[in-house]
């Protein structure tokens, strides 16, 4: 029996650069299926660059991407089949209601469920039954991202990667999130989140890595270093 | 997957409230244009038909007369009606309805319904061809312009492509998504025209309808692809649109006034007053069938007295006078054919640069083939006005020939029999069938699919850079 967990996200030497300027450097990042892998850093450390490149929608300079040992760049469509995406701002289809998106997007990934299925997939994303047939123009923030959430659920995601989900979100919603997080966690789904929200990362991350300047300086697991800590560690970096 | 993302549109299309009304008014524009068409041709068509009986009762009501009488009384020659003329009057209301067919002149038609309107309708009139030919590909353009460009600013592409759709299946599902609601809208809009045309001409060429109707949806379907790949290729929707209105307006306003203009000055058609000169000056150049001293008709009168065999012109076995009337005419008809040729060949030329230019705009060849099959351009008038002439000059040939054959030299007192009248054959004029329509619009139609292939491969091309 092979005890060692399947490495879920890996980059090697990952390199992005915008007109000579570096955005991300020489990145060397391995999660395993069932982390939750915080990334912290400011504005502008290269967190949504990170992202952006696991998902192919930017090309790396050089270095290589792989999700579960698929290139991301080389292999594109593939890699995507084991993907979920949330940005910070999930916007969908205004005109459709939530369960007309869900089940375009399944369509488009070539998933078809019952009305009933995406009823439950609905539900367990802790969206409120009443709301499903309703247009998403009348939705908040934090139920678009129970679409969202919805979405990797049903298509069985293995990755799911995080653009700063719970900024802007109330502290219940923002709460319900890190619990459907568990939730994937127990799935084995291997989640990397780019935030802000250092409580959050604390409560909900197995992981923690802090990024500066393109740079990853930083990496921990969570269970080892507190609240104050945390803070105090993010601080000295960023200040550096 | 094609089918799934255009049914996502469609449904998004259904929702919209701004899709319901654009389609509601211009089904309603299109049904008052056809019911005003509608009343115009029922009135047209009345007076035609009083026009044409009347005119042959005056003419067999001559009764017993001089055959050249008759010729210079005349008749007139009517241009029938077509029912497409519905959907496109083409150039109809500049060309005029009647000839008036007489001894010695080929005259020019009249009736031309632009002469009897005041300056006003200079600012056009709604026919279905204009909602077709210009308001349609607007509201594409209007109603496709974002189509692209929202996905991208709103980030639901993200999201799209994270699903592992290619962009040409993107590309192609928002095309068809776009497209259809078109075809519908189209497809009412002729289905209205068709319900009026049955009523007014059941016997109408259905073929011509059909043909109608697809190059419609082939102009339809190329101005989608634009629109899309537009959208496609924009950073936000507003650059969209602003290219997408240039391109409306360099392809549906531009260019086919540019192209007027330039064919006009390539190969202008000379002015009336040198037509008329040289019409007048050839004519002079032989016999005058009213004219028995001038140089032509002596050389006639001796020449015919040598292959008769006679000595005087009395000797001779028919009308001398009416015999040199058939000469002149038969001359002037040789004149007039050369000199209309020559207009002809100035029409053919411009029509060359035309289709020509017709490669710079998806405009053009449509707006050719549409009139064609509405037997409504300017290529039908010519035949129309050719029928005529040639009607013309059998008329006149009858009438001299009974002349020549039943008179005396100088008996200009002669009257024919009222019967010689309706020896004269009331005007027909035969539209083209569809097959030749086919046959002289090859061009306009090897344009029509080089435009759809080149917007096919422009939807490639943003999907390639989307």
């Amino acid at each position: 029996m092979n005890e060692t967990p399947q490495i879920a996200i890996k980059t090697q030497n990952l390199i992005k650069e915008y007109d000579g300027k570096l955005a991300l450097n020489d990145l060397n990042l391995s999660i395993n299926a069932g982390d939750i892998f915080c990334l912290l850093g400011a504005n502008g450390a290269g967190k949504t660059t990170t992202i952006n490149l696991l998902m192919n929608f930017i090309k790396p300079t050089s270095g290589e991407a792989f999700i579960y040992g698929v290139d991301v760049v080389k292999n594109s469509r593939e890699s995507k089949k084991h993907l979920a995406y949330i940005p910070e701002n999930l916007v969908l289809y205004n005109e459709l209601s939530g369960i007309e998106n869900l089940e375009y997007f399944l369509g488009l990934a070539g998933l078809k469920y019952s009305k009933d299925d995406l009823e439950a997939y609905l539900t367990e994303a802790g969206l409120q039954n009443d709301a499903f047939g309703n247009r998403v123009k009348t939705y908040s923030k934090g139920m678009r991202q129970k679409i969202g959430i919805a979405l990797a659920l049903a298509k069985n995601a293995k990755v799911l990667l995080l653009d700063e989900p719970t900024s802007g979100l109330d502290p219940k919603a923002s709460n319900e999130f890190s619990k459907l997080l568990m939730r994937l966690k127990n799935y084995n789904v291997a989640t990397l989140m780019a935030t802000h929200d250092l409580f959050r990362a604390k409560e909900t991350g197995t992981h923690i890595g802090i990024m500066k300047a393109g740079n990853l300086v930083n990496q921990t697991l969570t269970e080892k270093i507190s609240h104050s800590e945390l803070e105090e560690l993010y601080l000295t970096h960023i200040n550096n | 997957m094609i089918l799934h993302i255009a049914k996502k549109e469609l449904k998004e299309t259904g929702r919209s409230t701004a899709f319901l009304w654009i389609f509601a008014v211009v089904i309603l524009l299109n049904s008052i244009s056809l019911l005003v068409s509608y009343n115009q041709y029922t009135a047209k068509e009345e007076q035609h038909e009083l026009a044409r009986m009347g005119e042959r009762d005056r003419w067999l009501g001559q009764g017993s007369t001089n055959p050249h009488n008759a010729a210079h009384y005349g008749t007139y020659a009517f241009k029938p009606t077509f029912a497409l003329s519905l959907i496109d009057p083409g150039v109809e209301k500049f060309t005029g309805v009647s000839v008036f067919l007489e001894a010695h002149a080929r005259n020019e038609t009249e009736q031309v319904a632009a002469a009897d309107q005041t300056g006003l309708s200079r600012f056009g009139e709604i026919t279905p061809d204009f909602i077709l030919l210009f308001i349609i590909p607007l509201i594409i353009m209007v109603l496709s312009h974002q189509t692209v460009t929202r996905e991208k600013q709103d980030g639901t592409f993200r999201l799209v492509k994270m699903q592992g759709v290619s962009n040409a299946q993107f590309i192609i599902g928002k095309w068809l998504g776009n497209y259809l609601p078109i075809v519908f809208l189209t497809t009412i809009l002729f289905l209205e025209a068709i319900i009026v045309i049955a009523i007014l001409d059941p016997t109408v060429t259905w073929q011509f309808v059909v043909a109608m109707n697809v190059v419609y949806l082939i102009y339809f379907a190329i101005i989608t692809s634009i629109s899309v790949s537009v959208s496609a290729l924009s950073k936000n929707a507003g650059i969209s649109l602003v290219s997408l209105l240039a391109i409306w307006i360099i392809s549906c306003l531009a260019i086919p006034k540019i192209a007027s203009s330039y064919t006009n000055s390539v190969y202008p058609y000379p002015t009336r007053q040198e037509f008329q000169t040289a019409v007048a000056e050839d004519k002079r150049q032989g016999v005058d069938g009213h004219d028995p001293w001038s140089e032509a008709s002596q050389k006639l009168a001796e020449e015919t007295m040598q292959t008769y065999q006679v000595s005087s012109l009395e000797e001779l076995p028919f009308n001398f006078d009416a015999y040199r009337m058939q000469k002149g005419e038969e001359h002037e008809a040789r004149v007039y054919f050369k000199h209309y040729e020559n207009l002809k060949s100035v029409y053919g030329e411009q029509k060359g640069v035309y289709q020509k230019l017709a490669i710079l705009s998806p405009f053009l060849p449509v707006r050719f083939l549409s009139m064609s099959l509405a037997n409504t351009d300017y290529s039908t008038h010519w035949n129309f006005t050719d029928a005529a002439e040639k009607h013309r000059i059998e008329m006149q040939r009858i009438l001299n020939t009974n002349f020549a054959e039943n008179s005396e030299l100088g008996d200009w007192g002669y009257q024919a029999d009222a019967s010689l009248l309706a020896e004269i054959p009331e005007f027909e004029f035969e539209s083209p069938d569809f097959s030749e329509t086919v046959h002289s619009n090859r061009s306009n139609i090897f344009i029509l699919i080089v435009w759809t292939f080149s917007s096919i491969g422009f939807l490639f091309i943003a999907s390639n850079r989307l």
